[in-house]
């Protein structure tokens, strides 16, 4: 008889999902460089960008002309996409080194696989975006607005950067079920996903945008993401933004209709 | 063709066809793989070998055919009674050992104490315990080898696949890697004579078929059976209780070496004789049943044989005296596997 124990079905797959994660957490902490830029990056570019628009440039369309404050929430959906891209790459490493083979020889079915690996994504993603966040609320010269209470905006906050994180990682799972090599991943990756994040209102109001520009924004996910942060973040109410609510439903739809459609994928072995 | 029973058989697989675009990896193959030994895969490079581990691995889908491992079909319940080492490392450089082992365990559903014990267990017993929190990336070629190997052997599986396990090792290691399979996986045997364990060296280094041939009876845990897929025909030879030849995509030949040798006449005898008679006997032997090509050099004379032990004897009555000395050469699996690849790629020459 074998010698592996008698775990079965939701217990075994929760304890390959629990061990996967620790080995991705395990290597992103490990992986000095990785960790670092992906935080200095985005507290660079608020800092230049940011005080440069309050600065020089007309920043008349945000409260009290604070465009570093305007810019955090968008700042955390960028910081949660570049990390959850990253992360979502070493898929490709797993594959190329041969551990994927490895996990995929294992007593778990392809998605139960594929799904612990992009636990892995969405912690790093979520807990990436909430230390920006949380380095952006120990700013003094930052003005969050909170307007729904400080807990209760945070637990917003935390749900909106976890459900775009699994959006994140359902459409990296999508991709890389298509794309043969690493390279060609970030390409693509880069290619859908800077034109979304600058129609998604995270570097400028969308209210005031001509109406061609205004109907991509609505069409694009990580709009409902930026906007839902900026709710839960930087909104002094709720004019002139969507609303939390139609953020949600979209957002959390969005999120697992993808997550599941990356998860039915095989990936792509050779 | 062996009995296919579930209870004797660890892998049977029927008609199995694989197809990669055009080309047919594995061409409607069948064969049997019985329970505790050691089964060789061979055949050169792209001829399938890979491709059938990777369908019993649970790794790729087979267009046509039909695959059972440990008697059921493939699943994630199987394969927790299925242990892999990849031809490639397959290992994550940054992991420490004891990472890589406690990782492993987890997917297999091993936790807590057992996993802690398992895994400086299998530390010790493949003489990684010293360097179980380095990174892997710190391990030489063999010592990778070792602890892809003691990861698979984790679960205690009841079928382990090999795939090139020795390649690129130099020969220390491989001896290394094998003695290393064998101790710490050979069942013990009682004997048939009631004498207590036998265990042992000399029963140790006997195939499981042969021990239950002689009347021993297994105890503890069940035999592993290995399939391996190798190049290595001396290893094959040596290892492996029965061989399988694949030839683009195709099973020609499978039998225990011995088997698979019979028939060649590559046994050969090399033999000095006194001077005068080599031109003679050479005439007469060649004029002998079961005797092949037989050139000669000089006093020496080179004769391959389809039996050794009928020719010698009538060798020694047409000789006689003069004969001075002569060598048996026996032929090996090598030779085998030179013919039937022959034969294979003759075969596709007349049908194109």
């Amino acid at each position: 008889m074998s010698g592996a124990p008698a775990r079965h079905g939701a217990v075994l797959a929760l304890d390959a999902w629990g061990a996967l994660l620790a080995r991705d957490l395990r290597a992103f902490v490990r992986s000095r460089a990785q960790w670092t830029s992906s935080l200095l990056f985005p507290l660079m570019l608020l800092a230049v960008v940011g005080i440069g628009v309050s600065e020089g440039l007309d920043p008349s369309r945000v409260r009290d002309g604070d465009y570093v404050s305007f810019l955090v929430p968008g700042i955390i959906v960028m910081t949660a996409l570049f990390s959850s891209t990253f992360s979502s790459a070493s898929f490709y490493q797993d594959r190329d080194s041969g551990m994927l083979k490895v996990f995929l020889a294992s007593p778990h079915t392809p998605a139960e696989i594929l799904a612990g690996k992009s636990l892995g994504a969405i912690a790093i993603g979520s807990l990436q975006a909430l230390l920006i966040l949380g380095v952006a609320a120990a700013i003094p010269a930052i003005d969050l607005a909170w307007q729904h209470g400080v807990v209760p905006s945070l637990l917003l906050a935390v749900l909106a950067v976890l459900l775009l994180n699994v959006l994140l990682s359902g459409l990296a799972q999508v991709l890389a079920s298509r794309i043969r090599t690493m390279q060609g991943f970030h390409l693509v990756m880069n290619l859908v996903l800077f034109p979304l994040l600058f129609f998604s209102g995270a570097f400028f109001p969308l209210d005031d945008l001509p109406r061609w520009l205004y109907a991509l924004a609505l069409i694009d996910p990580l709009t409902y993401a930026v906007d839902l942060l900026q709710l839960a973040l930087y909104a002094e109410g709720s004019a002139g933004y969507l609303g939390s609510g139609i953020d949600l439903a979209l957002l959390g739809s969005l999120a697992f209709v993808l997550f599941a459609w990356g998860l039915r994928r095989h990936p792509i072995m050779e | 063709m062996t009995d296919s029973s579930p209870s004797t058989t660890a892998v049977s697989v029927r008609d199995l066809t694989v197809e990669y675009g055009e080309r047919a990896a594995l061409d409607g193959v069948s064969l049997d793989v019985a329970r505790g030994g050691v089964f060789g895969l061979m055949g050169p490079n792209g001829s399938g070998k890979s491709t059938l581990l990777s369908v019993v691995a649970g790794l790729r889908e087979p267009q046509r055919g039909e695959v059972r491992i440990l008697g059921d079909g493939p699943s994630p319940a199987v394969r927790r009674r299925v242990g892999v080492v990849f031809q490639e490392s397959c290992l994550d450089p940054l992991m420490t050992l004891q990472e890589t082992l406690s990782l492993h365990g987890r997917l297999f559903g091993i936790g807590g104490g057992e996993l802690r014990g398992r895994v400086e267990q299998a530390l010790e017993r493949f003489g990684l315990a010293g360097r179980a929190r380095e990174p892997v990336r710190a391990l030489s070629g063999g010592l990778k080898r070792r602890l892809q190997l003691a990861r698979a052997l984790l679960p205690e599986p009841e079928l382990l696949l090999l795939d090139e396990p020795t390649t690129g090792l130099d020969p220390d290691w491989r001896r290394a890697f094998w003695e290393l399979l064998r101790t710490s996986l050979t069942p013990t045997w009682r004997s048939p004579l009631s004498l207590g364990e036998a265990e042992g060296p000399g029963v140790r280094e006997q195939s499981s078929p042969r021990l239950k041939s002689l009347g021993y009876e297994q105890e503890g845990k069940a035999a592993l059976t290995v399939l391996l897929a190798t190049n290595d025909v001396l290893e094959a030879e040596r290892e492996c209780d029965a061989v399988a030849f694949l030839h683009d995509g195709r099973l020609v030949a499978q039998g225990t070496p011995e088997e698979l040798k019979h028939g060649l006449k590559h046994d050969s005898v090399r033999l000095w004789c006194s001077n005068g008679i080599a031109t003679a006997l050479s005439n007469e032997i060649a004029a002998w049943p079961g005797v092949g090509a037989v050139t000669a050099s000089g006093q020496v004379l080179h004769v391959t044989v389809d039996d050794v032990h009928a020719f010698v004897p009538r060798l020694f009555q047409a000789g006689g005296d003069g004969i001075r000395s002569l060598r048996i050469e026996t032929s090996t699996l090598e030779d085998a596997y030179f013919r039937i690849a022959r034969t294979g790629l003759s075969a596709e020459d007349e049908t194109s």
